[in-house]
């Protein structure tokens, strides 16, 4: 009777869709003769784009000094493609997945704040580790959990049944969501990662946070599943945000030593401790992305 | 202590900032994060003043450079610690022992066959700290509380401190973070102070102890829990190595050691696995 909840989100017509620019954009990123003229090109397709991507790179959150970045080409010279990739990205996002009624804004919220700390803190642990994901981390821990805003947005009642119930019973969302929805949010976000064309990657990450021994992109998903855990532990977190664990008993901790990270190195304390404030970083980062313009981009 | 007085002090720099709370944070595992800037600024303000350093800059080198600045090394450590204690400080490492910690070793416990929980507040300055674990103890426990043998050591090198908790008389300031029903149901109101009641007061043993004396500490056996908040800075690197280690061995397996909210053992101890819990750190013995 009970039909399969990932089978019911196969047969909606109106899943949200990515730009095409910002898919373009993520695939020229892996070309070895990209060129800066190509992704400004690109961009400029899309023009409400293009003027988000530069007002972006004049941000509070990504200006350096005074100068101000006039044209597309300077802002990329200036931030570097791994930025430029990640804002054309997390713009896209975040406007095809926008909060649809008020009532649901609370989880949304907690959903874009978990988002960008995980996104953040894997960039962090990225650098400290040396493992030079180029940016592509970012987007990695950006759309993570892009599942469960698909959940949220298709399957209210259930996904939040399934959210009560993680916070409620202490256990993880996954496990919630399989026992309500008979999916959970790493099937749903691989099955938009695959319609959306994301780099393997990216679906790679989605699908295998929570069991990066499983994944293709071991090193990416192990470093994605480490900073969702310390984006938890940090308190921005969708879900589940009671949970108390152990970083040197999971799997992704087991995956970075086996690939010759230096994990044990790492100061978890401190990183800890850095990562305590980093609701600020968060804040001043959703605030630019989500900041209305007087020409919102794909709404006209 | 009197911060305002900072404010006749130069500004400290971001970047005077980062080299100061990176050597703090080599020195004594004390972390500050970007948003204590001001804290630090305003308790370093008075050790500027105390040494006539006209700013934070120059007290850096003098901390990092003058072999004579062990003195003030210390005094700086004093400044940085001096956090009066109260009742329910730090209230993220007070909810993951009762909503974690606790429940783990009763259920333990219990299925051992065991019906001992033994704490230990270590510098427990006046006694707020060791009165709270009772109160959280009796919590949970609550209506099983007459099947379990429970006992807090608290131990502490200052005599007028030990007599102070000994007493166990507080005032309204260190109990601004206790709740009102627990107002209620551990303190009796003496005039404008509040006493612990004697159902929570016995359960705590005062003892005196410096925490140095390597040998007293050794004696130290067989605890479930043990707070130790602040007191590690106080120890040179090899001392803070060795009671670390002591401390370890004072735990029963399965048992759990919290420092302070912003210290850390990184390079001190590998011994413990750390455990992260909903806005606070702590380390269990396996």
């Amino acid at each position: 009777m009970k039909e399969h909840i990932l089978d019911r989100i196969r047969n909606i017509d109106d899943l949200p869709t990515l730009p095409s620019v910002a898919l373009e954009v993520l695939s020229l990123a892996h070309q070895a003769d990209v060129t800066i003229q190509g992704i400004a090109e690109c961009i400029h397709r899309d023009p409400p784009l293009a003027a988000k991507v530069l007002r972006m790179a004049n941000s509070v959150f990504y200006r350096r000094g005074d100068r101000k970045v006039e044209t597309l080409h300077h802002a990329i010279i200036f931030l570097g493609l791994a930025e430029i990739i990640n804002i054309t990205t997390s713009l896209s996002v975040f406007s095809a997945l926008k909060s649809r009624k008020a009532q649901e804004v609370s989880v949304r919220e907690s959903f874009w704040d978990h988002s960008v700390a995980t996104g953040l803190i894997a960039r962090h642990i990225d650098r400290k580790l040396g493992m030079r994901a180029m940016g592509r981390e970012f987007v990695a821990g950006l759309l993570h959990d892009i599942g469960k805003i698909i959940l949220d947005q298709y399957f209210h009642k259930e996904f939040i049944t399934a959210y009560d119930m993680s916070i409620e019973k202490d256990r993880p969302m996954y496990e919630t969501e399989l026992e309500v929805c008979g999916t959970n949010h790493m099937e749903v976000g691989f099955f938009i990662a695959q319609k959306w064309n994301l780099p393997s990657y990216l679906a790679d990450v989605i699908l295998w946070h929570h069991q990066p021994s499983q994944a293709s992109s071991r090193d990416m998903a192990a470093l994605i599943s480490m900073a969702n855990f310390l984006a938890k532990a940090s308190q921005l977190s969708c879900g589940g945000d009671r949970m108390s664990f152990i970083l040197t008993d999971q799997d992704a901790w087991k995956v970075l030593k086996e690939r010759g990270y230096d994990v044990d190195a790492l100061d978890i304390e401190r990183i800890t401790f850095e990562m305590e404030t980093i609701g600020d970083q968060v804040k001043s980062y959703i605030d630019t992305v989500m900041e209305p313009t007087g020409k919102e981009p794909g709404n006209g | 202590m009197d911060e305002s007085m900072a404010g006749s002090c130069q500004k400290m720099t971001d970047e005077t900032f980062i080299l100061l709370r990176d050597f703090i944070y080599e020195q004594s595992g004390i972390y500050f994060a970007d948003n204590k800037k001001g804290q630090l600024e305003a308790r370093l303000g008075l050790r500027l003043k105390a040494n006539n350093i006209p700013d934070y800059d120059k007290y850096y080198y003098l901390l990092k450079y003058d072999p004579n600045s062990s003195g003030e090394l210390r005094s700086l450590f004093d400044s940085v610690t001096t956090n009066e204690t109260s009742f329910f400080r730090s209230p993220p490492q007070i909810q993951a022992f009762r909503e974690k910690v606790l429940p783990e070793v009763i259920a333990r416990k219990e299925k051992q066959g065991d019906r001992q929980i033994r704490l230990w507040s270590a510098g427990c300055s006046t006694g707020e700290e060791p009165y709270t674990m009772g109160i959280v103890l009796k919590q949970i426990l609550n209506d099983r509380g007459a099947d379990w043998e429970v006992k807090i050591v608290a131990s502490d090198i200052s005599e007028k401190a030990l007599r102070s908790a000994k007493a166990a008389v507080y005032g309204d300031y260190s109990l601004r973070s206790v709740p009102p029903e627990v107002k209620q149901s551990f303190f009796v109101a003496e005039g404008s102070s509040y006493r612990i009641v004697d159902n929570v007061r016995t359960l705590v043993d005062l003892q005196y102890l410096n925490l140095n004396d390597a040998r007293r500490v050794q004696i130290m056996k067989g605890f479930d829990v043990i707070f130790c908040r602040n007191v590690l800075i106080y120890f040179d690197d090899e001392a803070k190595k060795r009671f670390v280690a002591q401390l370890y061995d004072c735990l029963n397996h399965g048992g759990y050691l919290f420092i302070g909210h912003s210290e850390s053992l990184h390079n001190i101890s590998r011994a413990f696995k750390l455990v992260h819990f909903p806005g606070a750190l702590g380390y269990k013995k396996e």
